[in-house]
């Protein structure tokens, strides 16, 4: 059964706290950053943050567009030890693969959406390529340098 | 004393331990495996959440996940699930049935000092419940009589169950 107007909004706002959280998380860790790849993981999070205020700020955008107010529900205690950049790298991989799972499963309710459906597509493609860069970093310790893309 | 500084110093984070019931509730329909998307709708959090906490409580050998990142609870995690559950439901019975607090806050309150009560302590709560329904009649008079006591509380609000600092006046305003 297709899903309502309702509940796909619903959705959206789930993937906008999704993203708007993962922001937050990594705005911390940035600062909980401890010994070796420290100022590289730091750039990468600098990065991270960036890029997860603009997907909530494009899923608030899709929200809008459809006649709806967006509504952000987050409840997050965040821990404040340190961390290590393998660590936090860790700790972004699990977020990042929760955000891609959470689009992956949203796609089939928007089948034929003509906004909907290329825009979680794209979400898609793009938490793909964030998951694959960071799986290549955790292989490959002290290679941060992978995940800083150009102009960074 | 240093007691207040226990308050996170428990085995299982509250935060833990609701994770643990959640997979538990969301486990019973599919043989003990949860999703994590389940599991966050249950606990009204996102799924980056319940992954950042689901690696803490694997590190602790109380979740396993499998290949499609499902989730159950491992014979330690059922064990620390139950735990909770018995303590919180021993709490709820001696607030709802002996105190008379109403349901809905019976349950809330029980949620909160599970957490904070000792297993010797809800042990010994369980105990004294089940020497008060050994006698049925005795109960039902038990708490009538507790319950005539509680109506007629001393004017002074005073007595050496509170010492001198009654719960009854500063409670309202603490709240």
């Amino acid at each position: 059964m297709a899903p309502t107007e309702a509940e796909l909004i619903d959705d959206l706002n789930r993937l906008m706290a999704e993203e708007a959280e993962a922001c937050l998380r990594y705005f911390q860790i940035r600062f909980r950053l401890r010994g070796r790849g420290r100022e590289t993981a730091e750039k990468f999070f600098d990065e991270a943050i960036k890029e997860t205020l603009e997907h909530a700020d494009a899923i608030a955008k899709q929200i809008h567009a459809l006649g709806h107010v967006p509504s952000l529900q987050i409840n997050v205690s965040l821990d404040e030890g340190p961390m290590t950049p393998d660590d936090a790298l860790a700790e972004a991989l699990e977020v990042e693969t929760a955000a891609l799972d959470a689009y992956q499963d949203f796609l089939p309710r928007v089948a034929g959406h003509a906004t909907l459906e290329p825009f979680i597509r794209q979400q898609i493609a793009i938490e793909t390529e964030h998951v694959q860069d960071i799986q290549d970093v955790l292989r490959a310790p002290g290679n941060l340098t992978l995940v800083i893309k150009p102009g960074a | 004393m240093d007691t207040w500084k226990q308050f996170e110093a428990n085995e299982l984070t509250h935060s833990a331990a609701h994770h643990l019931l959640a997979i538990h509730e969301v486990g019973l329909q599919y043989g003990g495996w949860a999703r994590v998307s389940d599991i966050a709708r249950e606990l009204q959090i996102t799924r980056g959440s319940v992954s950042i906490n689901l690696r803490a409580l694997k590190k602790r050998g109380l979740v396993e996940t499998d290949a499609h990142r499902q989730v159950k609870l491992t014979p330690e995690g059922l064990q620390a699930a139950n735990a909770v559950m018995a303590t919180r439901a021993v709490l709820k019975t001696f607030f709802a049935d002996v105190l008379g607090v109403p349901e809905v806050q019976a349950d809330i309150d029980s949620c909160k000092i599970e957490h904070l009560i000792s297993h010797a302590t809800a042990e010994r709560l369980a105990l004294f419940q089940r020497f008060l329904t050994s006698d049925p009649a005795e109960l039902k008079q038990l708490l009538k009589r507790f319950h005539r006591f509680h109506a007629e509380c001393p004017k002074e609000r005073s007595c050496d169950v509170c010492k001198g600092h009654c719960p009854m006046d500063t409670l309202p305003q603490a709240i």
